[in-house]
């Protein structure tokens, strides 16, 4: 339990706002992976069509073309690679916070009484790299609050365990 | 792959996610004791509007082609099968209210049974369009929280008397603390006979809308701003190229602005708020006449809007939200309005109603820092904020001026954002969100050490209020 009037610290530390008190958790590194899994998978077929539809014009309009759209792959690769560093989320002990974001950087705070249900969701690729994203509901449409790439095992028992939390501390509307 | 998990608490989570369709119930003896039926007018009332311009557009299509009256029973079938379809609907439409739920069977072809638990009932509505209000009937409108589950809890069509009488019913069941565990328990407890009977209550008028005031104010608001540019530029246009070609572009348009100020003067005629026993009472109307009966305890939100050239009259808004959408008739723009309690009126009506939407609101003291005049220049003039053990409040605004209260009780979550320019300056905003419809208290532009203080601290006072709430529940002063 944190001391409501205590000091901030320095919270601008890190890539998102941190507290030094707060023990933040991160995604599993295989996020990283199926970032840029997705990000190769547009990249490089698109820079192949590409390449060969250039082609047409001559030879080094075709190359010029590739080598553009891999380096454009590069470029959101290192942002992904960046927004995927700025996801933390840290429980403590009457709600849990979730920071993300690199350009517009967000923490939100829900108390554990407010959550309405949990959702994890995986997709093929993310099942395949054994992730799973955890999402949380509250009565408030806006308050979005969600932590991609976690491991499987660690969404179901993280789901599980604010569950439980949110039954004991639950609060009508 | 969804594995959603809902989490039940002794209230348990929204009514949407716990009173949900009960499907494929065997169905039970159609005289069975308790159940009743709709008003058997309600099917003309609920196709209402559609039926009646059918009906018109086929008859003057008729008129006009100037056919056999062989043709006209062809197109009499169409409206007579619509109708028979609202008839078949009607007559397998079934509702009762036992051990404090309320139980509403329909559907020929799928069944679908619904319950809902009266203890989380938000608000409830008696609503009557023209047609309804010429037959003596009315719709019964009970807003529960949760998006899809509004749907089924409308009761159309039951007389006007049965409505208000069903009405103060489903409150008197519901009464009691609004939030805490154990209310509902309490709530259900409660035997029908025991209770004192509150249509003799007295009530008080706490604000009524002075009539001509209301047309007026309505058009010096943005909408009528919008009016009046539409008007010049078909005057405009009528005057240099010539009546007719010039003004065709603009009648969509100018139906559109017109419909839009004509439902809102429709909606807000008559305003009149009244404090009663089971909660605050809103009627109001022109032609479709609305009567909101809102709990005590369930407010979400209090807007207080003041638009530029209202200033200077010295008028303002109140808003009020709840949670739960309403329903009928009702298009994407108008859900996300939100009801007025005051449509128009003095700061100083506009003060003694929110004395008693709650108990002495604080006003917004804290300005954000002069650096903010760079990310938000124009309404630099009206970003403040404040807090005290019950309510927060923010004001922000570019020309009209909006203060949002929330009551501290209601937060669902808060979060702390801060954009490119923002981080330049060393500002952030943070977001107060409720369950209500789209407002949520925005406290922008602050220093973002502050608004990470902010941030901290509004969880653990949220949760202070909430138990404060528990033990003294009158977040809206009655009478006694």
């Amino acid at each position: 339990m944190t001391d409501p009037g205590g000091a901030v610290g320095s919270p601008l530390a890190g890539p998102g706002p941190g507290e030094p008190e707060v023990r933040w958790l991160r995604p599993s590194p295989l996020l990283l992976r199926a970032r840029r899994i997705e990000v190769a998978a547009v990249t490089v077929p698109a820079a192949i069509i590409g390449g060969l539809a250039g082609q047409f014009a001559s030879a080094t309009a075709g190359i010029v073309i590739g080598v553009a759209l891999v380096l454009a792959g590069l470029v959101a690769e290192r942002i992904l690679a960046r927004r995927v560093a700025s996801w933390g989320y840290a429980e403590r002990n009457d709600d849990l916070m979730v920071r993300r974001g690199v350009l517009i950087r967000r923490l939100s705070v829900i108390p554990y009484g407010r959550m309405q249900f949990i959702d994890v969701t995986a997709g093929p690729l993310e099942r395949s790299l054994g992730l799973a994203t955890l999402r949380m509901h509250t009565a408030a449409a806006a308050s979005d609050a969600r932590i991609p790439g976690l491991d499987a095992a660690a969404a179901a028992a993280l789901r599980d365990q604010l569950a439980a939390l949110g039954e004991a501390q639950a609060a009508g509307l | 792959m969804t594995e959603p998990v809902a989490i039940g608490g002794p209230e348990g989570p929204l009514p949407g996610r716990t009173a949900p369709v009960v499907p494929a119930e065997p169905p039970r003896p159609r005289h069975n004791a308790g159940w009743h039926r709709l008003h058997p007018l309600s099917p003309l009332v609920r196709a209402g509007r559609r039926v009646m311009s059918l009906l018109a557009v086929l008859v003057g299509v008729a008129v006009l082609n100037q056919r056999q009256v062989g043709d006209l029973v062809g197109d009499l079938v169409v409206v007579a099968i619509a109708l028979a379809g609202g008839f078949v609907s009607w007559l397998v439409t079934r509702w009762q209210i036992a051990d404090g739920v309320l139980h509403v069977d329909t559907g020929l072809l799928r069944r679908d049974s619904r319950r809902f638990p009266l203890a989380q009932v938000q608000a409830v509505d008696v609503v009557q369009s023209g047609l309804a209000r010429l037959l003596g009937l009315a719709e019964l409108q009970l807003r529960v929280a949760g998006g899809d589950s509004a749907r089924g809890g409308r009761l159309a069509c039951l007389r006007l008397a049965d409505a208000e009488q069903l009405r103060r019913q489903l409150l008197t069941l519901n009464i009691g603390p609004a939030s805490g565990p154990s209310a509902p328990a309490a709530a259900m407890t409660i035997s029908r006979q025991s209770l004192p009977d509150l249509a003799g209550q007295p009530a008080r008028m706490l604000f009524r809308v002075r009539t001509p005031r209301l047309p007026v104010a309505i058009l010096l608001t943005s909408a009528g701003a919008t009016a009046l540019v539409v008007v010049a530029g078909a005057w405009l246009s009528a005057q240099f190229i010539g009546p007719v070609g010039a003004i065709a572009p603009f009648l969509p348009v100018v139906a559109g602005v017109a419909a839009k100020l004509w439902r809102q003067f429709n909606g807000e005629y008559g305003t009149t708020v009244v404090a009663a026993r089971d909660g605050i009472r809103l009627r109001s109307g022109l032609i479709e006449t609305t009567a909101e009966t809102i709990r005590p305890g369930r407010i979400q939100a209090v807007r207080l809007a003041e638009p530029l050239v209202w200033r200077a009259f010295g008028w303002c808004r109140l808003e009020i939200d709840v949670a739960g959408a309403r329903q009928r008739g009702e298009n994407r723009s108008e859900g996300q309005q939100l009801r007025a309690v005051i449509p128009v009126g003095t700061r100083a009506e506009a003060d003694l109603l929110l004395g008693e939407l709650m108990a002495s609101p604080p006003l917004p003291a804290m300005p954000a820092p002069l650096r903010a005049w760079w990310k938000a220049p124009l309404s630099y003039h009206f970003l403040s904020w404040s807090t005290d053990d019950r309510y927060v409040v923010a004001a922000r605004g570019r020309v009209c001026r909006k203060t949002t209260w929330v009551p501290l009780a209601k937060v669902q979550s808060v979060r702390w954002v801060q954009g490119p320019l923002q981080r330049r300056l060393g500002l952030a905003t943070v977001h107060v969100d409720v369950a209500g419809r789209r407002v949520s208290a925005k406290i922008e532009n602050r220093d973002s050490v502050e608004a990470l203080q902010i941030v901290r601290s509004l969880p653990d006072l949220a949760r202070a209020a909430r138990s404060l709430d528990g033990q003294n529940p009158s977040t809206l002063t009655l009478p006694t």
